[in-house]
């Protein structure tokens, strides 16, 4: 035990000993937020597939009103098989204005047909879709709250080692609003 | 209705006015026995004043309590009724235990008292409320005198009112919005922050599904807690299950208190109107009434 490298030896032993239970803490710490980030992103689909059949379904209603205008729901038509399994997060964006887009359309027929806001069937899936549109900014607000803690910790040193090491990479935003990108194709 | 307010005052007067005058009697009492000297004799007569003070304070607690029960029991019901929507009221009756603990963190008490049962419509939201006074049973072991001797204490831990709402989202996991207490029934909370950083300062959030806590805690709802949370001193709490919101207050206080050499008049009525303004203030807040996402059935 008195040899001088032996000691230093033993000290690196322990030292490195602890950085790897360090290692695995923070890349388990990681991991466990990454699977929030996904869990909360599979609530994104949810929420979008839900509005998606609720819209489908008050096309569907509107029509009935409106047979010599079903061109305004043309692009409704072409997503009956739903939304497709594996969208980016921009993808699902993109799909999520384009669902507000069939709403507005909606509005206006619902404005030009007066009669359509006494039928009770419509007058549920207004409120349906008011209850799917909060379960969706949930889905957006839950998803972005975890991404941004997951975020923070990828940028933090020396968390960022780990991450860096286990490849894990800064995860975007759900937005609201987005704003126009060019160069996604969207083909349903 | 003013002549029936004068009716109640004039009972209740009497009885706080013998109530004090054996109080006074009793002090009088008290003060022969211990200052009259012992060459005039007096103590026989201390010991009357003694046990008449007694005696009158009991009756002048009976009249009282009689008066004030009367009011409550006569004026207040109607009074609620005509100004609440389907209002019942009833002093003497509370939440049952089971409707208090419903909310999630208010623990099952040793001793529970409920009272000033308020029930009715306001905005179109269905809620019920009562006062609730809950105490735990705490033992303590002292020795004196080299006995060891057990004392029974009863600590007050909630002492406040208690509300159920009618709400508006339909909620299939549990929801509790806290602040300074914790989830009581026994469920694997998880704790959330939301995006608010004022909001997780003042609340703590736990909640069996994280969704639903960002599905219940808009924006808007948030700010309407925060300011529900300014306009209410003392500890307050809101949980959410299946079609209920409950919300208790722990501010050492109750509605609807009348307290002795307190006149009952117009304006302690309106005292009672105020506390009801804050139910309808708390539906306004949180919009209750915008009930905007369940079906017509």
């Amino acid at each position: 035990m008195d040899n001088p490298v032996i000691i230093v030896l033993i000290v690196l032993g322990v030292l490195l000993f602890f950085v790897l239970i360090w290692f695995i803490s923070t890349m388990n710490m990681l991991r466990r937020k990454e699977v929030k980030v996904n869990e909360a992103e599979s609530g994104i689909d949810v929420a979008l597939t839900k509005r998606f059949d609720t819209l489908s379904k008050m096309v569907d209603t509107v029509k009935g009103y409106t047979k010599h205008e079903a061109k305004t729901f043309e692009n409704v038509v072409k997503w009956r098989k739903g939304m497709p399994d594996d969208l980016t997060m921009e993808q699902k964006q993109e799909f999520m204005q384009k669902l507000n887009a069939v709403q507005a359309d909606i509005n206006v027929a619902v404005e030009q047909y007066p009669d359509l806001k006494a039928e009770k069937v419509f007058t549920n899936l207004q409120r349906s879709i008011a209850d799917v549109e909060e379960h969706l900014q949930a889905s957006r607000r839950l998803y972005n709250a975890n991404v941004s803690a997951l975020n923070a910790k990828i940028v933090s040193f020396p968390t960022s080692i780990v991450a860096g090491k286990i490849g894990m990479a800064k995860k975007i935003f759900f937005e609201a609003e987005l704003s126009k990108r060019a160069d996604v194709k969207m083909d349903f | 209705m003013e002549n029936n307010l004068s009716t109640y005052q004039a009972k209740k007067s009497r009885g706080e006015k013998i109530a004090l005058f054996s109080i006074l009697a009793i002090i009088a009492g008290v003060l022969l026995l211990v200052f009259s000297s012992p060459d005039l004799a007096l103590e026989p007569f201390g010991l009357a004043l003694l046990g008449i003070g007694f005696i009158g304070f009991l009756i002048g607690a009976v009249f009282y309590s009689a008066a004030v029960n009367k009011f409550k029991k006569e004026y207040l019901k109607e009074y609620f009724s005509s100004i609440i929507e389907q209002g019942e009221y009833y002093p003497k009756k509370g939440l049952a235990p089971n409707q208090v603990y419903q909310c999630g963190f208010l623990k099952r008490a040793d001793r529970f008292k409920s009272f000033d049962y308020l029930s009715g419509i306001i905005d179109g939201v269905h809620f019920e409320s009562s006062d609730c006074h809950l105490q735990e049973k705490r033992v303590r072991y002292t020795t004196v005198n080299g006995k060891r001797r057990r004392k029974v204490e009863y600590i007050t831990y909630f002492k406040g009112r208690v509300f159920a709402f009618d709400f508006n989202k339909s909620i299939d996991h549990q929801l509790q919005v806290l602040e300074k207490f914790r989830p009581e029934d026994g469920q694997r909370y998880e704790k959330v922050d939301l995006e608010s950083i004022d909001f997780n300062k003042k609340f703590n959030t736990y909640t069996t599904d994280p969704h639903t806590a960002f599905y219940v805690l808009t924006p808007h709802f948030m700010e309407s807690l925060m300011s529900i949370e300014k306009n209410h001193p003392g500890r307050i709490g809101f949980s959410f299950m299946g079609p209920k919101m409950h919300f208790a207050i722990n501010d050492g206080k109750g509605f609807f208190q009348v307290m002795p050499f307190r006149k009952i008049d117009e304006r302690l009525v309106e005292t009672f109107k105020e506390d009801i303004d804050k139910v309808y203030t708390l539906v306004d807040d949180l919009k209750l009434n915008k009930n905007i996402f369940k079906e017509e059935k």
